[in-house]
């Protein structure tokens, strides 16, 4: 269990260190990369002496930029790990991981009730389907399903914003809470957020619980099928027996697997939300900086989510022992090894391949 | 022909998945054959601005006056080149990777599959904005590798659990013994056996990117030149067409196709799933 878990979170920080450097090339390293253009466009400016131009670049950057290329390099990355990405080009007043601070939670918040909310509906209408395979009610669904799954959440964030913010004026079109209330634990201040937080939860819900439902109908239809089940028919044992712990458990093996795989796609997918909801998220930043041309703060929001999604990874991958107790134990472990287990092939992430 | 005659028969009685099919050839034809046979002008006609549908417009038309049908007719190509090409590149890499290292095994598959375990963990979407960002991508070639940066990993992993399960089969032991060399173990043994599973995931691979591409040029990451459905959205959302009705046309229409598209592609591909699964059929 701890090798497991260590072997994870070495993995978690060679991942971060790689986003770290590929953060660091592609300001660095691109042919017309950022930074020279900074400093181009500083020089033309004029009115800086040499020394202050480098000070700026410095500033927004954290590298000194007439340092060896290994040394700037290790300059960011020590930066990086300390918690210093610079600051924003076009707010030089504020740090990049101020700004970041402040829009993550409001991302993580709505990311994670988005997901909660759709795996708990999608994994209750998929059982429901398996439950009444064939019947109109698991046709209907099944069309349904697989309709609202294929479009893609940014249209289904327009259509919401043309009817409920335009046409009949039920919700407002952005921000995090209204002007009208305090910051804080207060009544209006919860109410608020939660107001304005409904419409970019009811879009991602909306596109993603159709994946669970499907993913789930098929898990338990094949989980159905398996001789255990039938085992534990022919034993007598109660229908509410057999659902919870032999059918449910077992299909909601792989859906837990699916759970890790969607965090990194609801994020990407938050990024179209929050910039059309103009919720102050870390995807709205990234696209604002990204028309900025503010690339400093760019690359912050990229690590920033990267970093999310690996944590909520990690998370994930410590819960599935829970889930399934063959992980936990190596030599149950090696067993299921032994049998080539087609769980990954027979369940497509929500969202085809863009996951 | 056992493959087409399978897929009529699967399709006569899924009628949704023969839909499916046929939207998506109409798709591909609007593709090919679109841009010869509509032309949009570069005349700017104020007084044509926001139509109501007619005769002559079928779809009403824009803030220049132009048709908004024969926009998204001529749309279509730019969109669905960027769709095949990075499903192309998608499929070809995740394949090639998976079977060479689930064939070869050793330390070759334990080092890929850490690189591969990267990709899949890496948000696909913010890495692609990302490089968008900084990389030209006028180039529908260039667009379609950066889409697929990270698509191919779940391939890769999925397509190399078989070609594992695959090894210890008596054909491979017999194109072993036989001696053959590894391309055409690879290409002549293994491939024809994942066949069917990489044909699903390259329509899946299409819908993917386009779902991404259009993001990005509603985005306005990608440069904003000629003309498609992202850029029309992006276009009609900029001349505040949430705030005016007379644009709903200009503005839901690009959407629209998109959502026909997609949802076309997903029925049509459950119907290859059920002619390559026969599994499937009897549920």
């Amino acid at each position: 269990m701890v090798s497991y878990i260590l072997k994870r979170l070495a993995m978690s920080l060679l991942i971060i260190y790689i986003v770290i450097s590929l953060s660091f090339f592609m300001i660095r390293l691109m042919p017309g990369n950022p930074m020279a253009a900074l400093e181009a466009q500083l020089r033309m400016q004029g009115g800086l002496s040499e020394v202050e131009i480098q000070q700026r670049i410095n500033a927004v950057y954290s590298v000194t930029p007439d340092a060896p290329v290994w040394e700037q390099y290790v300059q960011y990355v020590w930066g990086a790990v300390r918690g210093d990405l610079g600051r924003p080009i076009t707010n030089p007043g504020t740090t990049v991981v101020a700004v970041i601070a402040e829009a993550l939670p409001w991302t993580i918040m709505v990311v994670a009730v988005s997901l909660i909310i759709s795996f708990i509906i999608g994994i209750a209408v998929g059982a429901m389907m398996a439950a009444f395979q064939s019947s109109r009610f698991s046709q209907s669904m099944t069309f349904i399903v697989s309709f609202l799954s294929a479009i893609p959440s940014y249209l289904v964030a327009i259509a919401l914003l043309y009817v409920l913010t335009s046409v009949y004026q039920v919700f407002p079109s952005g921000g995090a809470y209204g002007v009208d209330v305090t910051p804080g634990f207060n009544g209006p201040y919860v109410i608020s957020v939660l107001y304005h937080a409904i419409l970019p939860i009811a879009a991602s819900v909306i596109t993603s619980f159709g994946g669970w439902a499907l993913g789930m109908k098929g898990s338990a239809v094949s989980v159905l099928g398996a001789e255990y089940v039938r085992a534990a028919e022919s034993r007598g044992l109660s229908d509410r027996r057999i659902t919870q712990s032999y059918v449910g458990r077992n299909s909601m093996l792989p859906m837990v697997t699916q759970l890790a795989l969607s965090v990194g796609f609801m994020f990407g997918g938050s990024v179209f939300i929050e910039t059309y909801f103009q919720y102050p998220g870390i995807g709205f930043y990234m696209i604002q900086s990204v028309g900025q041309r503010d690339y400093s703060l760019m690359m912050g929001c990229f690590l920033l989510i990267t970093v999310s999604v690996i944590i909520t990874n990690l998370l994930v991958d410590m819960l599935y022992p829970l889930v399934d107790p063959r992980i936990a134990n190596p030599a149950a472990r090696a067993r299921a090894a032994d049998q080539p287990s087609d769980t990954d092939q027979e369940v497509l992430p929500a969202g085809g391949s863009m996951a | 022909m056992r493959f087409l005659s399978d897929l009529w028969r699967i399709l006569r009685h899924d009628k949704g998945a023969l839909i499916g099919g046929a939207i998506v050839l109409i798709y591909c034809l609007a593709a090919i054959f679109g841009p010869m046979l509509v032309e949009v002008g570069n005349e700017q006609d104020a007084s044509q601005a926001y139509l109501a549908p007619s005769l002559e417009h079928p779809l009403g038309t824009d803030s220049l006056g132009q048709g908004v049908l024969s926009q998204i007719i001529v749309g279509t190509r730019p969109i669905m080149i960027v769709g095949v090409l990075s499903a192309v590149i998608t499929v070809f890499v995740g394949v090639a990777i998976g079977l060479l290292t689930g064939y070869v095994g050793g330390v070759a598959d334990t080092v890929i599959m850490r690189i591969t375990d990267i990709f899949l963990t890496i948000p696909g979407l913010p890495l692609i904005i990302v490089l968008a960002s900084v990389i030209n991508t006028t180039n529908p070639v260039v667009l379609a590798c950066i889409l697929s940066i990270t698509a191919w990993a779940g391939l890769a992993r999925a397509i190399r659990s078989q070609a594992m399960s695959l090894r210890s089969r008596e054909f491979v032991e017999a194109a072993k013994l036989q001696g053959v060399s590894l391309g055409n173990m690879v290409g002549r043994q293994l491939l024809p056996n994942v066949g069917p599973y990489v044909a699903i995931h390259f329509l899946l691979a299409i819908t993917g990117a386009i779902y991404a591409s259009v993001g990005l040029f509603l985005l306005g990451v990608a440069p904003i030149s000629g003309n498609n459905w992202g850029i029309m959205i992006n276009l009609a959302m900029a001349q505040g067409a949430l705030y005016t009705t007379d644009s709903a046309f200009y503005l839901f229409s690009p959407m629209a196709a998109i959502v026909i598209l997609q949802v076309a592609f997903v029925f049509f591909s459950r119907a290859l799933d059920s002619v390559f699964n026969p599994r499937l059929r009897v549920q």
